[in-house]
C-alpha cells in the first residue's frame, strides 16, 4: 500500500546552514518541484523529539529552494541551528496568506529576524519598494542582509541611525512617500509601526507573529483579535494571517 | 482484505481510528492532508449552544513531549455548526462525532435535543467543563453529576452516546459506571490532564516567563491513558475509546491490549498531520502481512496473553 504525497507535507534537503548574526542563522532547504510561495506566508518545520512545529518566515524562494533566517533561542531552533547540508527537513508550507504584492509604493519595514519576510517582499517588488530595518547593534544585522536594506537603525548606534527604527519611521514615510506600508517584528514594533501609518493615513500590513501549535488553522492556538467593521472576531495567524491590516487588529 | 471494522452496540465504525475533539477542527481543513472520509470517525471541536471567543491569554506551549493549551473551547455555536459545517461532513461523507460542551445541565440537554432532531448520529459529551450553577465543579469529578447529566441526555437522544471522561479525579471507574448506568453507549478515555506549563529565561540580568495553565496532551500523557483505560474495562461493559499520546500504530495496539476497542489520535495531528492515515494504512498492512482477518482476532490475541 502507497501513502500518497499530499500538497502541503514536504520534506527538503539542507543545502546551506550559516551563522550570519550572533545567534541568527540562515538555512537554505531545496523545495518540491512545484513548490511556489509569496512574501509574508512561511514553513512550519518539524523539530525531532518536539510536538510543536516551529513556523518561520520564507526569507526568499530562487532557484527551487528557500531560505529561512531564524535566531536560536529555545529548543526547536536549536535543534535546527545543528542541522547540516544534506540533512532532510519535514516541513509544511507555504502556509498563510502573504502581503498583497502589489506593484505600489510600498516602505518595507524589519525589525531584528523579522526582516526577513520584509525582505522577500522588497526583492519581489523590486524598484517600487525601499526596505528599512532595526537591530539591537550591529553584530545582530544578518552580514548576507546588509547591503540589501535601505536603511539601518540599531538601538545603541553601533551602526547606521541610533535608536530604535520607529524613532526614524516619519522621516521616512515623509521621504519616501509610501502607498503602503508592511511590517514584520516585534509585536511592540508592529503596533508602533501600524499607529504610525494611521496617523500618515497609509495602509499598514503586519506580519504577526504567535506560538502555534498545529500551524494549519485547527486549533485557535495563535489567534488574534480583529475588528471588522465594528464586528470583534478572532482569527488564527496561521490561516487567516499571518498578514492582517494593521487598522484591523485590536492591539 | 482485512475487516478494519468496529461494532460494538451503537459505536459502529468503519476502522477503530478516530481523530480527537479540538484537534482537527470540523475536518474540512485537514483535507489538505489527507483523505478524511477514510478515518474512522472525525470527533469535532467541542460544540456549545452559544459561539465561544475562547481565552484570550496565551493558549498554547510546549512542555517535554507534549503541550498545554488553554483554548477555551472557542467555537462556532451549534447553530452555525448546523448550518456551515454539518453540510459539508454529510456531503464529504465524513463519519463524524459531535463533541458537545455546556455550562449547565440544560446546555447539554438542549444541544443534545438539536442533535436528535438533525439525526446526528453520535456524540460525545465534554464532561471536564464547569458546571456554573454548582461552584463550576466540572460535570466530569462526580460520579452523581455525571450520571444525571448522562441520563438526561440520554431521555432525549437516541443517537450512539459517547462520553469522554476526564482523568482529574480519584476513582475513575466510579465516573465510568455511572456513564454506563445511565444510558452511554461508550466511554471514551482520557481527556487532558491539569497542566502548567513553563518556559523562564534569563536574560540581561532579568527573568522572563511565559506559561499557559490548561490541559496536558501529547506522548508524554500515554501512560495515565493506558492506566485509565485498563482500570475502566476491569468494570465496564460498554466500550472504551482509548485516547492520550497515541502517535503510532503501536501506541494502538497497546491501547487494544488494554481492552480499548477503538482510539482517537490527538496532539499527534498537529505534529504529523498525516499520522491518523498512515495509522490506518499501517494497521492494514500489519494485520494483513500477519493473518489477522478481523480487528476483533487482532484484538483477542493481544488481550490473551499475560503480560510479563
Amino acid at each position: 500500500m502507497t501513502i500518497e504525497k499530499n500538497k502541503k507535507m514536504n520534506k527538503g534537503e539542507v543545502t546551506q546552514i550559516e551563522r550570519v548574526a550572533n545567534e541568527m542563522f540562515l538555512i537554505k532547504i531545496k523545495v518540491a518541484a512545484d513548490f511556489n510561495s509569496r512574501p509574508g506566508q512561511f514553513v512550519s518545520i518539524l523539530c525531532d523529539n518536539h510536538t510543536m512545529r516551529r513556523p518561520f518566515s520564507i526569507m526568499n524562494f530562487e532557484n527551487g529552494e528557500i531560505s529561512v533566517l531564524f535566531k536560536k533561542k529555545g529548543e526547536g531552533t536549536a535543534y535546527i541551528a545543528c542541522l547540516n547540508v544534506g540533512d532532510t527537513v519535514d516541513f509544511i508550507g507555504p502556509q498563510g496568506n502573504g502581503f498583497h504584492c502589489a506593484p505600489e509604493k510600498t516602505l518595507c519595514v524589519g525589525a531584528g529576524v523579522g526582516v526577513a519576510p520584509v525582505y522577500y517582499l522588497k526583492k519581489v517588488l523590486g524598484d517600487n519598494a525601499k526596505l528599512v530595518a532595526g537591530f539591537q547593534n550591529e553584530n545582530e544585522i544578518p552580514f548576507c542582509l546588509q547591503s540589501e536594506i535601505d536603511f539601518i537603525a540599531t538601538d545603541d548606534g553601533s551602526l547606521g541611525g541610533h535608536g530604535s527604527i520607529i524613532d526614524y519611521l516619519d522621516a521616512q514615510i515623509n521621504e519616501y512617500k509610501p502607498a503602503r506600508i508592511c511590517v514584520c517584528g516585534p509585536h511592540i514594533v508592529l503596533k508602533l509601526v501600524a499607529e504610525k501609518a494611521k496617523q500618515h493615513c497609509i495602509p499598514c500590513e503586519v506580519a504577526m507573529e504567535k506560538t502555534m501549535a498545529c500551524s494549519i488553522g485547527v486549533c485557535r492556538g495563535c489567534v488574534v483579535t480583529l475588528n471588522r467593521n465594528g464586528k470583534i472576531d478572532n482569527a488564527s495567524v496561521c490561516k487567516d494571517g499571518p498578514v492582517f491590516l494593521g487598522e484591523e487588529i485590536v492591539w | 482484505m482485512v475487516d478494519l471494522s468496529v461494532k460494538r452496540g451503537k459505536l459502529i465504525l468503519k476502522n477503530p481510528i478516530m481523530t480527537a475533539s479540538g484537534t482537527f477542527g470540523y475536518a474540512d481543513e485537514f483535507e489538505d492532508f489527507i483523505d478524511v472520509s477514510k478515518l474512522g470517525a472525525v470527533v469535532t471541536k467541542a460544540i456549545s449552544l452559544k459561539p465561544r471567543p475562547g481565552n484570550s491569554w496565551n493558549r498554547v506551549i510546549e512542555v517535554t513531549s507534549g503541550m498545554i493549551n488553554s483554548i477555551g473551547l472557542e467555537n462556532v455555536g451549534v447553530e452555525k455548526f448546523i448550518a456551515e459545517k454539518l453540510p459539508v461532513l454529510r456531503e464529504k461523507n465524513i463519519n463524524f462525532v459531535m463533541n458537545l460542551a455546556g455550562s449547565g445541565m440544560d446546555e447539554y440537554v438542549e444541544l443534545a435535543r438539536i442533535c436528535e432532531a438533525n439525526k446526528i448520529g453520535a456524540v460525545e459529551l465534554n464532561v471536564s467543563c464547569p458546571n456554573v450553577k454548582s461552584g463550576c465543579l466540572e460535570f466530569g469529578t462526580d460520579a452523581r453529576t455525571l450520571g444525571e447529566l448522562v441520563k438526561s441526555v440520554r431521555e432525549v437522544y437516541n443517537g450512539c452516546l459517547i462520553v469522554k471522561l476526564t482523568p482529574n479525579v480519584t476513582r475513575i471507574e466510579d465516573i465510568g459506571l455511572a456513564a454506563q448506568e445511565n444510558g452511554a453507549d461508550a466511554v471514551s478515555a482520557i481527556n487532558t490532564l491539569k497542566g502548567l506549563g513553563m518556559k523562564l529565561s534569563f536574560k540581561n540580568g532579568k527573568f522572563s516567563r511565559e506559561q499557559v495553565i490548561g490541559g496536558f496532551s501529547g506522548m508524554a500523557v500515554k501512560p495515565v491513558a493506558l492506566g485509565v483505560v485498563n482500570r475502566l474495562k476491569q468494570v465496564l461493559e460498554i466500550p472504551i475509546i482509548g485516547l492520550g499520546g497515541i502517535s503510532s500504530m503501536q501506541d494502538v495496539l497497546e491501547f487494544f491490549a488494554v481492552g480499548a476497542e477503538a482510539v482517537q489520535i490527538g496532539t499527534a495531528n498537529f505534529t504529523t498531520p498525516d499520522i491518523s492515515e498512515r495509522i490506518i494504512d499501517e494497521l492494514a498492512v500489519f494485520m494483513e502481512e500477519n493473518g489477522f482477518e478481523t480487528l476483533d482476532e487482532l484484538k483477542a490475541v493481544l488481550r490473551h496473553f499475560p503480560p510479563r
